[in-house]
């Protein structure tokens, strides 16, 4: 709502500044989003008059101007426009001068010849559109005054956001109605007197509410004999200066009354109403109307309209019909004031895509009782701004008046929502500001009946009271507290514990935390190669997504993180290594509301180290080990007991560089290499090392339970051993064989060397792994170790054709 | 021996320790003087040799020598050990400019930083954590928490659906959360007052992707509900709050405003750490708006079950990447989602 200072203080008389004000209505819940200072803008901008005018010596589209802008000498000013003629009276900016445009204007030098300053465009000085030509100026300026003030626009307009509780601020009256109560000073209404012909109006229209319930009242008011023409200067102002463009002296006056009362009007030209009737309807099935924007539409039987006696002359409350229309050739109007309800406009606007001045008005709620008001005063400005005779009297249908609510209010309960303590005085002086009648209740000397007059229909319950006496007390006054309470008792669950636990580890790990949006696309399924029947498929789709590629839900965090790692390689990032937590979406059978799991995504990718200078394998880049050491060291970590891996048949991943996690020998995800064909697919110029692993079953599995374990009191013993075996021997064949023949004194076997060289036949591959023996009562002799140990090798070689080479 | 003997071999000893140039050497000097087949002990040795009434004065005299010879042995030893030790380090210098091997740790996302230090102070005020689904029902997300029909936030322009059953809104519509706020009523239908939460989440609205717009975002929610909650209270509790997350010197404004789930409703402001109150770029006219509360609506109180004559409560919500746009000087949201190492890195 754009609210010009000037015509703010017609209504209310206002001491403060306009930066005051705007603070106080901050303050008090009117927030203010912008004061404007209409000169400010045109500092520098003078009225000047275009003395002399000839073409540029050096240019064919330049003139050379010789200004009189009331100064001794006339200033010289080269103008590009097309427009620019000896004798206008024209804006002329100053060097110094910024105009409105952002252009800083200085005295310059144009094709050899001086220029002391420009003559502006509608455009340049933000008074129009209009960027062509220069702005020629009425004749009767005077010359030499700044153009701010011979405009008239030496005033200010605040730019207020009207919350949606308070569409009564909607009309200057409503703002004005807020600016007194916040400044304990008077409302002044305007006058509204009408000075009435002897005709009735009731001879020459009728109106008849087939539906009260769309529309409950509708008021019809008549004027004859108008002549059309523009409004006074004054009138056109204000209304530019509010927002609305300025028509005709009949329109204007219809808008001027619906920014002054938040009531929408409408003139129809009454020789157009066909039988002088007005009828408010539903529309009938496949009826149309062509707007006054020229549009025709259909309407549906749950549009109201006005019609007259053969068809719909509007839409109600939105927009008038094109035929109906107050034109140059006007010369008797109907007015009307209605009131409409909020929903049903809503919903016709919204369906049409059609909103207006007066749908933006109506849907959000008008004051049933402002229609006399606002339909006599605006009567009176068409008579004085046109001419003509208005009519006696009005044609008010209003079958069931809408009366003022009645609400009680307990001081007690006041001071129990603020935590303050006032007294019934100060709060019945509160809610007397904003118009509202108090009087104390006859049983209890702490309780108000409040009488809501139906300009704040929004004061529907004591609560809303509450808020009125709280914001206007100020809620600056009120004094901080904490709340007392025995019943607290913060902290993070043992599952929010452990979620922490795993990003730390994460990060310690050296991964970086990332956030990928919430979606994925059809697509993503395809080229994360998932077989028709896969459970990543059955997404759960937007009804109304943005894009193809955000259209529905991801079930899966690794497509979001392919992407991150793109983002990256390709710009000069050599080195990724990112995890996210996350919820995938799956449905639930028989469930509105799908279910929702956090999961956990790693990707590693490029080089493990840059180029330090220290790294003895540059270059080196991430595989499947790395990213089994990131995995495993975190289910260790989080001490989940029953964990293991096999070899994994997720298409997603290499399907001889990834492996299955389980937790307690259900599946918990997957790690590995990503499927070259999804590297592709992702457009991505090195492997991926991916896992997406269950969050909850990591957390579910989790404990950070420890018992103490004694540190080994006697020296333990270590051997080793190398051998040869068949490539297809595992690492996890031989542990477990090592571990079964080591018996009670082995106490841990681990493998320390893997190669595969020319020494090493086809098909072999030699391992090495180092032994320790302790005993936990008494020092181990070598000579038991050493026999122990042969056992075990001896083993290896019988069971796995191993051969020795130490 | 002789006793001229055995003052020369002391002089040629000396002057051999003297001029001896590393320990390797000096060791040499003392085998061959003080070792087993070394002249010194030879003499002693000899000294049976030699006639009764001189060897007392021989035997003293190779005895002193000894001890002079060991005691030069040794400060010529630490001389030379001293220079020694010197070459040694001079010789093992490092360059202590290359860069040293600083092990590779990674960093929580900005927006987890951000939300934990929010949880953080919560937390010390005797606040516990819930969460709820990101994917919710019409009922909680809206119904419950006050909001008209025909509220615009409701429309398909504004929020994402995944089930929708007509043109008007129904309880088991489905939807992309558009705030926290649906888990305060999930909270409260599972619990009885007193309830102290603080509600991290991921939200999501229909703006299409650009510096100051995302589809996804971050809030962080607060709830108390108790007997005797107060407007002052919530007034007390930001203010605790902005001073642990913006600066002790920090101060807090109120200011009216309208959310359909709380009356009376308020907009936050905290006074700008920027230039503290004098006006910049960043806050305009001094304040910057951190988030949006009010005192619980006694309807959302009752659509729980509660009594709003008996319990009162205040709830207030903010944006997490709005907080760390202001507080770290960021002006593009797409950066929280692109996760550039380049910017991960940073924080």
């Amino acid at each position: 709502m754009l609210v010009p200072f000037s015509w703010l203080k017609e209504y209310v008389h206002i001491e403060l500044s306009p930066d005051e004000l705007a603070k106080r209505f901050d303050l008090t819940g009117t927030a203010v989003e912008s004061v404007k200072y209409l000169d400010k803008e045109l500092d520098k901008v003078i009225v000047g008059l275009v003395v002399d005018c000839e073409k540029h010596p050096n240019a064919d589209r330049l003139k050379v101007c010789q200004v009189d802008i009331g100064e001794e000498e006339l200033r010289q000013i080269v103008c590009g426009a097309p427009n620019v003629e000896g004798g206008q009276v024209v804006p002329v900016g100053l060097p110094g001068a910024r105009l409105p445009n952002g252009i800083e204007l200085s005295r310059a030098k144009i094709r050899g010849i001086e220029s002391n300053g420009m003559i502006c465009s509608k455009s340049e000085l933000g008074l129009g559109e209009d960027a062509a030509g220069i702005m020629v100026l009425d004749s009767t300026y005077e010359i030499g005054t700044p153009l701010a003030k011979a405009l008239g626009l030496d005033d200010v307009v605040f730019e207020l956001e009207v919350t949606a509780n308070r569409p009564d601020c909607l009309g200057m009256i409503g703002v004005a109605r807020e600016a007194a109560a916040i400044t304990a000073a008077e409302l002044k209404l305007p006058s509204t007197s009408v000075m009435e012909g002897v005709r009735p109006a009731a001879e020459m229209a009728s109106v008849e509410i087939k539906d009260p319930e769309l529309c409950p009242r509708y008021e019809a008011r008549l004027i004859m004999g108008v002549k059309i023409g523009p409004s006074p200067l004054w009138m056109r102002r204000r209304l530019e200066k509010a927002g609305v463009r300025p028509i005709s002296n009949i329109v204007d006056a219809t808008n001027y009354v619906m920014i002054e009362t938040g009531q929408p009007l409408h003139a129809f030209d009454f020789d157009q109403v066909g039988g002088g009737k007005i009828i408010v309807r539903r529309a009938t099935e496949g009826e149309r109307i062509v707007t006054l924007d020229e549009v025709e539409r259909l309407l549906l039987t749950d549009d109201l309209v006005i019609a007259d006696a053969s068809r719909a002359i509007a839409i109600a409350g939105i927009m008038g019909g094109g035929y109906s229309e107050v034109t140059d050739r006007t010369v008797n109007v109907l007015l009307e004031a209605a009131h409409f309800k909020p929903e049903s406009i809503m919903r016709t606007s919204r369906r049409l895509g059609l909103f207006s001045e007066a749908s933006a008005r109506f849907e959000k709620g008008v004051d049933p009782n402002i229609v006399q008001f606002a339909s006599d005063r605006a009567i009176e400005l068409m008579r004085e701004l046109a001419g003509g005779e208005v009519l006696k009297g009005e044609i008010d249908v209003y079958p069931t008046r809408i009366e003022p609510r009645n609400l009680t209010l307990r001081t007690r309960r006041v001071n129990a929502i603020l935590g303050a303590s006032l007294e019934t005085k100060e709060v019945s002086t509160i809610l007397s500001h904003l118009g509202l009648g108090v009087k104390p209740a006859s049983e209890d000397a702490h309780l108000l009946k409040v009488t809501v007059p139906t300009f704040r229909f929004d004061l529907e319950r004591e609560i809303d009271l509450v808020e009125e006496v709280a914001r206007l007390y100020g809620y600056d006054v009120i004094e901080s507290t904490l709340p007392e309470s025995s019943g607290k008792r913060g902290g993070l669950s043992p599952e929010q514990r452990m979620a922490g636990v795993i990003a730390e580890r994460l990060i310690s790990q050296g991964l970086f935390e990332a956030r990928t949006y919430s979606f994925m696309g059809p697509q993503d399924a395809d080229n994360m190669n998932l077989p028709a029947d896969s459970a990543y498929r059955n997404a759960i789709p937007l009804l109304n997504p943005l894009s193809e590629e955000q259209s529905i839900m991801r079930t899966s965090l690794l497509p979001g993180l392919l992407k991150v790692v793109r983002h990256n390689l390709y710009r000069e990032q050599y080195s990724v290594k990112e995890f996210e937590v996350g919820r995938v979406f799956m449905p639930a059978d028989g469930a509105i509301l799908p279910e929702e799991k956090r999961m956990l995504g790693i990707v590693l990718s490029g080089r493990v180290l840059g180029y330090e200078w220290y790294d003895k394998e540059k270059g080196r880049r991430f595989d499947f080990y790395d990213l089994k050491g990131v995995v495993t060291d975190l289910v260790e970590r989080i001490g989940i007991g029953d964990w293991s891996i096999m070899p994994s048949k997720d298409p997603r991943f290499h399907p001889g560089k990834s492996a299955d996690l389980l937790i307690g020998g259900e599946p918990a995800g997957a790690f590995g290499q990503i499927h070259p064909a999804v590297q592709a697919n992702y457009d991505l110029p090195v492997e991926v090392m991916a896992a997406e692993i269950s969050h909850d079953l990591l957390i579910e599995g989790a404990s950070l339970e420890r018992f103490f374990e004694e540190i080994p009191r006697f020296p333990g013993i270590s051997l080793d051993v190398a051998l040869v075996v068949d490539e297809s021997v595992t690492n996890e064949e031989i542990i477990k064989m090592i571990e079964r023949e080591g018996g009670d004194i082995l106490e841990s076997a681990g493998v320390f060397d893997v190669f595969q060289d020319g020494g090493i036949p086809a098909g072999k591959k030699s391992v090495a792994y180092t032994m320790t023996y302790r005993s936990t009562e008494r020092t181990l002799t070598v000579e038991e170790a050493k026999e122990r140990q042969a056992k075990i090798v001896a083993r290896l070689q019988k069971d796995f054709n191993a051969i020795i080479r130490s | 021996m002789k006793a001229e003997e055995v003052r020369s071999v002391k002089e040629e000893a000396i002057a051999s320790i003297k001029s001896a140039g590393t320990v390797a050497e000096l060791e040499e000097i003392r085998v061959s003087y003080l070792g087993k087949k070394g002249k010194i002990t030879s003499a002693l040795k000899e000294l049976g040799m030699l006639p009764a009434e001189e060897r007392p004065v021989v035997g003293a005299l190779v005895n002193e020598v000894r001890q002079e010879i060991e005691q030069a042995l040794a400060s010529r030893r630490e001389e030379l050990g001293k220079s020694e030790l010197k070459a040694k380090f001079e010789a093992e210098r490092v360059d202590i400019t290359l860069p040293g091997r600083k092990p590779n740790v990674g960093r929580k996302h900005l927006l987890t930083q951000v939300t934990d230090e929010i949880i953080d102070i919560f937390i010390g005020l005797g606040y516990r954590v819930a969460e709820g689904p990101e994917i919710e029902l019409d009922y909680y997300n809206f119904e419950a928490l006050n909001t008209p029909p025909d509220h615009p936030a409701r429309s398909t322009t504004d929020t994402f659906y995944v089930r929708k059953a007509g043109d008007r809104p129904a309880s088991d519509d489905a939807l992309l959360r558009t705030h926290t706020s649906p888990v305060q009523i999930r909270v409260m239908e599972a619990a009885k007052p007193p309830i102290y939460v603080i509600v991290p989440g991921r939200v999501y609205r229909r703006d299409a992707i650009d510096p100051t717009h995302s589809p996804v975002f971050h809030q962080v929610e607060g709830l108390a509900v108790d007997e005797k909650i107060t407007l002052g209270d919530l007034k007390g509790t930001l203010e605790v709050f902005a001073k642990a997350m913006f600066g002790e010197d920090r101060e807090v404004r109120l200011r009216p405003h309208f959310f359909p789930f709380t009356e009376p409703s308020a907009e936050v402001d905290v006074s700008c750490f920027v230039c503290n109150r004098r006006g910049c770029r960043v806050c305009g006219n001094g304040w910057i708006e951190i988030l949006g509360a009010g005192m619980v609506d006694p309807n959302v109180l009752a659509q729980v079950g509660y009594d709003p004559e008996t319990v009162s409560g205040f709830a207030f919500g903010m944006g997490v990447e709005r907080i760390a746009m202001l507080k770290y000087g960021i002006s593009d949201m797409r950066l929280f989602f692109e996760n550039d190492m380049r910017f991960l890195r940073q924080f």
